[in-house]
């Protein structure tokens, strides 16, 4: 039986949309920050590590948590067989020039380690994991473009083959604000209800 | 579901650019590590693995112009194109993907080293593309960015690519440079050992860092292999700590998981592992942590080595070159020992191999682990270990 995508959660510099829905409007036009914080608040997180982390996480994370926060359906899954696999095209390049700054003039060189720890694009994932506990199969695939066909075919043979259950998958970047975060939740469902969608390069090229 | 062949591979580091010239002084008990004070590099004294600039120009010009490539391109090339030169496989073709896997890439474009190459190849994509280009590869390449276990990612993802039979070869190539930005962050973690590293030792204090790029060439085709009993993939497995995005575990749980993954995915068990080729970066906690996993994993017994005390903590290529060491071992039937080891300084009793010793080994697992919580661990064995 074919893979679902049970949840999706798309974020990009004018909306948040769950599930075909527009939940957020980025109507005042707010700058990456301010928006973070006004999703943040729409949503009624509380998870004071997220001010830690750097842009790229932060968009990842909170495209995660619309999609996991109060699902109670992603409890009942053995976090040992659930997966998280992001792709991304520009790395960790924004905070790659942060941190640039820091060692680039010798009189005033100033290392920081908690910018230094966000220059690998997988912590993204680590972010994620950390927050709901999951510590299956975690990868990040960096590419030119979302590649719809190769993601579906990587995240469909992880759980076709047994290797992970459920599968949090999809595409997060950020470069001089620029940023897009479009995350799906995948899984192999036992009725067929109508609503879902397979997870399908198709299916993927429509949302995103 | 299609067996995966090992069927060549390149190490390129400070000790060598050939498999033979690093495997050789890894018997030898031959470290490739050296104090630096390149401005370049370090602000301060620093003990580091890196390759000599005129050495990798003189290899490069017999295939192309230096200034056309970055020093990661170049190493790149130069080792696929030594990993090729040992096998049949046509790299221009449909049934052939490349499998890429590093770090930071060419960070040292964004630090402006190169003013004459196009800065868009600071792009991890784009420098998979541009070696692609030099090889002539049509298939759109896939470039893994895990962390410190970057390379076992990318061979266990090769592998589940062969396996699926979409593909027939798989060139899986990983690396990484040493410039200003990496040494400078583990710098300001207080985690770059004062001497060269002393993996599992008592007095350890920290890592050290090296460059290097690995090639290893997977085949799902048994035509093309020369030896009677060769070295294949059995299983792999990532894992997550879901614990802290820059501290290992307390426990080893995760990497524990990783272990128990690929042993499962490999259809073996604990006993028949001949060798643990750990990732023993020499910090206190990694390593502590991985003697916890390889203890609960029942592997304490195991013999196990690190090898970062050759040629240090490589990123990208680490886990890449370790794994072809391993499959040497293999096929040369020996155990290296454990550079820097004197006195066991983890919780765990390992069986930490102090000399170079020949003994048959017909299977071996290797570990890593990394920032962002990830670990990985991979099995493999000769064909006939079943």
């Amino acid at each position: 039986m074919e893979n679902s995508i049970t949840k999706y959660c798309l974020i990009d510099s004018t909306k948040v949309i769950v599930d075909g829905k527009t939940e957020f409007e980025n109507s005042a036009n707010e700058s990456f920050g301010d928006y973070m914080k006004s999703i943040y608040k729409h949503y009624d997180l509380k998870y004071p590590k997220y001010f830690k982390m750097d842009n790229l996480c932060k968009i990842a994370f909170m495209a995660s948590e619309i999609i996991l926060k109060d699902n109670e359906h992603i409890k009942t899954f053995d976090p040992n067989r659930i997966g998280v696999i992001l792709q991304n095209s520009h790395s960790t390049i924004d905070t790659d020039l942060n941190y640039i700054n820091t060692i680039q003039d010798k009189s005033n060189y100033y290392p920081s380690p908690a910018i230094f720890v966000y220059t690998l694009p997988n912590v993204m994932i680590g972010e994620i994991c950390i927050k709901n506990k999951f510590q299956g199969e975690n990868t990040c695939f960096i590419a030119k473009e979302f590649d719809t066909d190769f993601i579906s075919e990587y995240v469909n043979n992880l759980i076709d083959s047994g290797k992970v259950d459920i599968c949090l998958t999809g595409w997060v970047d950020y470069v001089e604000n620029n940023y897009i975060a479009t995350l799906f939740l995948v899984e192999k469902i036992k009725e067929n209800q109508k609503d879902n969608i397979s997870f399908r390069p198709e299916n993927l090229n429509r949302i995103k | 579901m299609n067996k995966i062949y090992t069927l060549s591979d390149n190490i390129i580091t400070s000790l060598g650019f050939t498999t033979e010239a690093n495997f050789s002084a890894l018997k030898k008990g031959i470290s490739g590590i050296a104090q630096t004070t390149d401005p370049k590099i370090t602000q301060v004294p620093m003990y580091t693995s890196v390759i000599d600039s005129e050495m990798l120009k003189n290899e490069f010009t017999q295939y192309g112009d230096c200034s056309d490539y970055t020093r990661l391109e170049q190493m790149m090339i130069l080792s696929i194109k030594k990993a090729l030169s040992k096998t049949n496989i046509i790299p221009h073709s449909q049934d052939t993907i490349f499998v890429f896997s590093s770090t930071k890439g060419n960070i040292d474009l964004l630090e402006n080293r190169r003013q004459d190459i196009d800065h868009k190849r600071i792009k991890l994509w784009a420098l998979a593309d541009e070696i692609c280009r030099f090889f002539g590869i049509p298939n759109k390449p896939i470039f893994i960015s895990n962390a410190c276990i970057s390379g076992i990612t990318a061979i266990i993802a090769a592998a589940h690519l062969l396996q699926s039979g979409k593909y027939k070869h798989a060139i899986v190539c990983g690396g990484d440079i040493i410039s200003e930005f990496t040494p400078s962050g583990f710098q300001s973690f207080k985690a770059i050992s004062s001497n060269p590293c002393r993996p599992f030792d008592a007095a350890r204090d920290g890592i050290t860092l090296g460059e290097g790029v690995g090639t290893l060439v997977l085949t799902t085709q048994k035509n093309l292999v020369k030896e009677s009993n060769p070295v294949i993939f059995r299983g792999g497995a990532n894992s997550n700590d879901a614990n802290h995005i820059s501290g290992p575990s307390r426990t080893g749980d995760g990497l524990y998981f990783a272990i128990r993954n690929a042993l499962m995915e490999a259809n073996k068990s604990n006993k028949d592992i001949d060798y643990i080729s750990a990732h023993g970066t020499a910090t206190l906690y990694n390593d502590e942590m991985e003697s916890k996993a390889i203890g609960l994993a029942g592997l304490e017994n195991n013999p196990v080595n690190s090898l970062k005390g050759y040629w240090g903590h490589t990123l990208g290529a680490a886990g890449i070159i370790e794994c072809i060491a391993g499959i040497h071992s293999i096929k040369e039937n020996c155990l290296i020992k454990s550079l820097g080891y004197n006195e066991l300084g983890v919780s765990i009793p390992l069986n930490i191999i102090t000399k170079f010793e020949t003994k048959e080994i017909k299977n071996f697992l290797k570990t890593a682990s990394g920032f962002g919580g990830s670990n990985a661990a991979i099995y493999f064995s000769e064909e006939s270990a079943d």
